[in-house]
């Protein structure tokens, strides 16, 4: 018995996603003179915070077995509030509140849609994702959002102790993200949200509130990665973060969190940014353009899936 | 282990506890009694009430009649949360462990100790309480192992010790040994010898009459939902409780005359096994008999009776059926006429929200409309027709078939092999959850079918339906077919004799 | 044999009769209740709007319901199972800029046609086997493809525009017939096939079936594997049907030609009456689900209310369509 079981843990999972990340390392390493590099081992780590902040309340959210692809449309909903509001009244704590508060309220649809009405997850989703993106057009009527202070920009580009600043604000959402999974009584009904919701209902515990909790988070983080962006683009526009869910979606399929049982890793999720990062960076340094990637990563998360596929058989 | 002299004063206390279901009364005036320090070890045939009486026991039902005794003390149950206060606590089969959370979280999932830091659990304290819990019931293991990492067993010691670590004194355990391999068993064992001498009451239902005589302190005998007795193992033999168990009163309504001239094989199964954990089954089942599929609950009689209707895989074997080998897909099997009645016919059996026709021409739309072109008027033709038939009561073929009765549900299963024109019929419990005047009528309809030439396999967990219906019928153990009883060989306490493990 | 019942049971069969009609007519009284919706729809806009009742616009509005319809047809068989397509609008581009190129480089029009009907079915019918064989839930499995077509078809592109088709082929699109679309033929004959597909055959049974209860039905012996793979190729290639009348009518593919198509043809597919959950719908539903969808829209065009609103309301119908099935389903068992 423990053979079987550990044999697929060790074959699958832990190396699974650090074998992709150094196989694709050391193949960019090899055919680009350029990738390794400690400015772009620097640019990949700094360009995969936005990500990383999303991929974080994804693999909790997947981990209840459900899913959000509103995420990226309530980050670029969130960074144009962000830009007009710091534009309008120069504030730059109210505009922050109000992003994050516009995060928080898709989270709390999300979260009020799946567990009180009980519509599925995917389906929500994406029908808060065409809202996002309604509201988006609407506020900016499709252009972009332009004129906001150098200041904000400096959250992007500045450092801190000779670290980037974004680094050290993924660092402190991951550590954050880690002791409220592994450390709160929130992150142990998370997985048994996905693992055994009975065993939830038997202890007593509301399964819709920790739901809504989940969701919750995810619009939170999705406003925190909305001040990333916005600083990075030093500009807010419409489209800027469609598709985002589904690269954080592949870096947690990737990461080797599954779709069922509660099973979740966030270290997993950590490398698998990783690995979305440094495919993206490779192939832009190979001139693939950003299509051809995005087609990349999907074969990548179907791969990945069907590898949770095997993995999950009994 | 318990002498007579040392009893231990009562603990809690079930009097004339009745319960009623719909057509079923499944407890009727029963007395329970458990005490500190005791193994109660609690018997009887499948539906005779055992894990009814559980159930009223730790708050899950509500007794219609009856009261409960705490320390003499009259008190009432009526739900979990009560039971839980009085320290009953339940080792549930489907278990409530979270599987990527690991063993110290588990056992105290609801119940965090806090940390120092508002917000945060206390993850050492846990840790350690955990071992304490795991010390306490001899079970060796680090609190930090993630729970799908266990063997069943393993994790029923993880449940076991949640339930301690809520201060459980009243450790109720159904059939704990079913998934269990002999060394798990009797680690099994150990521990509760342990938990015995703690002054824990352990409450234990089981089937095997070996595990019963090494464990018990006392057996209550359940039949018919009532109690026949309560014995001292010492004091009992095997055979006398197996004659206690089974002389069950005879409800002669479907009680049917034997047929001598059974035709030609229709269904020959030879050295079939399967992944699903049944091995080397060999049966053969005649035109115009009807055969039975006896053993206890989990014996494997539901996996053989799915191997050979082709929904299972199969690893070894093959099945014939009018003397051509099947391939081993419901597709393949259902158009060569065979047709399963499945176990659960709300989940596996019936499209609850379409209606009474969609359901019961499904299986013989091939049959009905070779070309492929369906036609509406047709179909409801044809499935009036089995309405008809069937005596099936419903106002209209158009009715949702959930909204029909159990019995009037079970004859739309039927009905829709009636009109794929099947000839082999796998019968998987016909009768749960179906009133008596619904049960006749369905073993009618299995006569009927054998008189018209038909061949049926029939698995029921009530041995004195196999008696009264069947011509004859195997009897399985622990994925194996142990026995076969002829018609004059066929009684309740032959199958239970051989059904049980000694 | 039925002769002999009725005789025996004339009350009953009276009974039978009786309600079958009622029954009858309570499924026709769900769809008159969507026209209804959509007539109340027509009068609110005529009222509102002088260039409503013009002839353009309801040729116009006609057409859009057949192109959506004939997106979100192939859509209802997969959702009648209880699945769902997400590629459906990814489907659309590619095969529209295959079919283009294809057209461009060889001037014949059939060959265009081929490309793009046999590019949709080869996409429906990868995702059946990533449904079926590699046993992905459906929404996962066709929004990675879906992704993947999207990077696939601007990778192929590259940011270019292809123009200027054969005239025999831009009829498919923007020619008419007795002064009526031509595109409107198209669904006709497709609500057709679709309605004759569903209701009379025993594939279409089977595919209710499947969706109502898999596990019943593959115990009655339907092949549940062959018939998904069937739904999700026969997606593909409708959507490769649209991507074709979509090209013969604006003359010119680009990357972008299948983006926002998804979601309203979602939409229309659940407001038309088809359950998420699978099991019940009808593709006459799903055209006139099709039809108060590009009211809607049409309406919002002619009122001259922002086009940003488009996504935000598809969105919020969805969500209600949704909800309201949830509650029919909590009700029905």
């Amino acid at each position: 018995m423990s053979v079987r079981t550990a044999m697929p843990n060790l074959l699958a999972r832990v190396p699974g996603v650090a074998i992709a990340l150094i196989v694709l390392c050391t193949v960019f390493g090899l055919v680009s003179a350029r990738f390794a590099t400690p400015t772009n081992i620097a640019n990949i780590l700094v360009q995969s915070t936005i990500l990383l902040l999303l991929a974080l309340p994804m693999t909790l959210i997947i981990m209840t077995e459900g899913l959000d692809l509103s995420i990226g449309a309530v980050l670029t909903f969130a960074s144009i509030i962000l830009a007009v509001i710091v534009i309008a009244t120069g504030s730059f704590a109210l505009a922050l509140s109000a992003a994050l508060a516009a995060g928080l309220c898709f989270g709390l649809a999300n979260g009020v849609l799946i567990s009180v009405l009980g519509i599925p997850p995917f389906i929500t989703t994406l029908g808060t994702l065409g809202i996002a993106q309604g509201l988006s057009l609407l506020v900016t009527d499709g252009q972009s959002v332009v004129g906001i202070p150098r200041s904000i920009e400096s959250i992007y580009s500045g450092r801190l102790a000779g670290i980037p600043l974004p680094i050290l604000i993924a660092a402190l959402a991951y550590a954050v993200t880690h002791i409220l999974l592994y450390h709160t009584r929130f992150g142990t009904y998370i997985f048994a949200l996905g693992g055994n919701r009975e065993a939830l209902k038997i202890a007593g515990i509301s399964v819709r509130g920790m739901l809504i909790g989940v969701y919750l988070f995810g619009g939170l983080m999705a406003g925190f990665a909305a001040l990333l962006m916005t600083a990075r683009l030093n500009s807010a526009h419409p489209t800027a973060g469609v598709g985002m869910e589904f690269d954080a979606i592949a870096a947690v399929a990737v990461g080797g969190t599954s779709f069922e049982r509660g099973n979740g890793w966030l270290f997993g999720t950590l490398l698998g940014v990783l690995a979305v990062g440094v495919l993206r960076n490779g192939l832009n340094l190979l001139a693939v353009p950003s299509s051809a990637q995005v087609a990349s990563i999907g074969a990548l998360v179907i791969v990945a899936l069907f590898i949770d596929g095997l993995r999950s058989e009994p | 282990m318990n002498a007579e002299g040392v009893r231990s004063p009562t603990l809690f206390e079930l009097r004339g506890i009745s319960k009623e279901f719909p057509g079923v009364k499944a407890l009727d005036d029963v007395s329970f009694e458990i005490r500190a320090g005791e193994v109660h070890t609690l018997v009887g045939e499948n539906g005779a009430g055992k894990s009814t009486l559980m159930k009223v026991l730790c708050g899950a039902y509500r007794a219609d009649r009856g009261s409960f005794f705490h320390h003499g003390r009259q008190v009432a149950i009526a739900d979990p949360v009560d039971a839980r206060k009085f320290g009953i606590a339940v080792i549930f089969q489907e278990f409530t462990l979270v599987p990527y959370l690991d063993i110290a979280k588990n056992i105290f999932l609801g119940r965090e100790i806090r940390g120092p830091l508002p917000g945060l659990v206390d993850q050492r304290r846990i840790h350690a309480e955990a071992k304490r819990v795991l010390d306490a019931i001899g079970f060796d293991i680090n609190p930090y192992i993630q729970v799908h990492k266990l063997g069943v067993a393993q994790q029923q010691m993880v449940e076991i010790a949640k339930a301690l670590s809520q201060d459980a004194r009243i450790l109720v355990m159904d059939e704990p040994t079913a998934a269990l391999s002999d060394r798990e068993t009797e680690l099994l064992f150990t521990m509760i010898g342990r938990l015995k001498t703690n002054g824990v009451a352990i409450v234990y239902i089981s089937h095997r009459l070996a595990e019963v005589f090494a464990l018990a302190d006392r057996i209550t005998v359940l039949r018919d939902g009532r109690k026949v007795a309560t014995v001292l193992p010492a004091e009992t033999t095997p055979d006398q409780l197996v004659a206690l168990m089974v002389g069950r009163s005879v409800d002669t309504t479907y009680a049917r005359p034997p047929r001598p001239h059974a035709g030609k094989v229709v269904l020959e199964v030879k050295g079939l096994g399967a992944p699903s954990g049944i091995a080397n089954i060999n049966l053969t089942v005649r035109a115009g008999e009807i055969v039975g599929l006896s053993g206890l609950v989990g014996s494997g009689r539901t996996e053989v009776a799915r191997a050979i209707f082709g929904a299972d895989r199969i690893s070894s074997g093959e099945i014939r059926l009018f003397g051509e080998r099947i391939t081993g897909s419901t597709q393949d099997s259902t158009s060569r006429g065979m047709a399963l009645i499945p176990e659960n016919r709300k989940t596996q059996g019936l499209a609850l929200a379409r209606s009474v026709g969609d359901n019961v021409i499904l299986a013989g739309l091939r049959k009905l409309f070779p070309s492929g072109i369906f036609a509406p008027g047709k179909a409801i033709q044809a499935a009036r027709a089995i309405i008809a038939k069937l005596r099936i009561a419903t106002p209209s073929v158009h009715r949702a078939v959930g909204t029909l009765s159990g019995g009037n549900q079970q004859k739309v299963v039927i009905g829709k092999w009636l009109n794929a024109r099947a000839r082999f019929f796998i019968f998987d419990e016909p009768t749960r959850g179906i009133d008596v005047g619904a049960k006749a009528e369905i073993f009618r309809l299995l006569d009927r079918l054998v008189h018209d030439g038909a061949a049926v396999l029939m698995i029921s967990s009530e041995q004195i339906e196999i008696v009264h219906v069947c011509d004859r019928a195997y009897v399985m153990r622990s994925g194996r077919i142990v026995g076969e009883l002829a018609r004059d060989e066929l009684t309740e306490a032959n199958i239970v004799g051989l059904a049980v493990h000694r | 044999m039925n002769d002999d019942a009725m005789n025996k049971n004339t009350k009953g069969d009276v009974d039978i009769a009786v309600r079958s009609r009622l029954a009858f007519s309570s499924n026709a009284m769900q769809a008159l209740y969507r026209l209804l919706a959509a007539t109340l729809l027509c009068a609110v806009l005529a009222s509102l709007s002088d260039v409503f009742l013009t002839e353009n616009n309801i040729l116009n509005v006609l057409r859009q319901t057949a192109l959506l319809f004939l997106m979100a047809s192939g859509l209802t068989l997969v959702i009648l199972t209880a699945g769902l397509d997400l590629s459906v609008g990814a489907n659309i581009a590619l095969s529209a800029c295959l079919s283009a190129s294809v057209m461009k480089a060889t001037g014949s029009a059939s060959l265009g046609v081929a490309t793009g009907i046999g590019c949709g079915t080869f996409i429906g019918l990868a995702n059946g086997v990533l449904v079926t064989a590699l046993r992905i839930p459906s929404f996962i499995a066709t929004y990675g493809v879906m992704w993947m077509l999207t990077g696939l078809t601007y990778f192929y592109m590259g940011g270019e525009t292809i123009h200027g088709f054969p005239p025999a082929f831009r009829q498919l699109g923007s020619g008419y017939l007795l002064g009526i679309p031509m595109p409107v033929y198209v669904m006709v004959l497709f609500l057709a096939i679709g309605t004759f597909f569903a209701q009379r055959t025993i594939w279409g049974q089977q595919v209710y079936a499947i969706g109502a209860n898999p596990v019943a039905a593959r115990l009655s012996g339907v092949p549940v594997h062959s018939r998904l793979v069937l739904v999700y190729t026969v997606s593909g290639a409708m959507a490769g049907l649209a991507s074709l009348i979509i090209l013969a009518r604006i003359n010119s593919a680009e990357g972008d030609i299948g983006e926002n198509l998804t979601l309203p043809a979602i939409a229309a597919v659940l407001v038309g009456g088809t359950s998420l959950f699978g099991g019940s719908g009808t593709v006459m539903g799903t055209l006139i689900g099709a039809l108060i969808l590009t009211l809607v829209l049409n309406g919002m065009n002619l009122l001259q209310i922002n086009a940003s609103w488009q996504p935000l309301v598809t969105g919020v119908i969805v969500l209600v369509a949704v909800w309201i099935s949830t509650l029919t389903r909590q009700s029905g068992e």
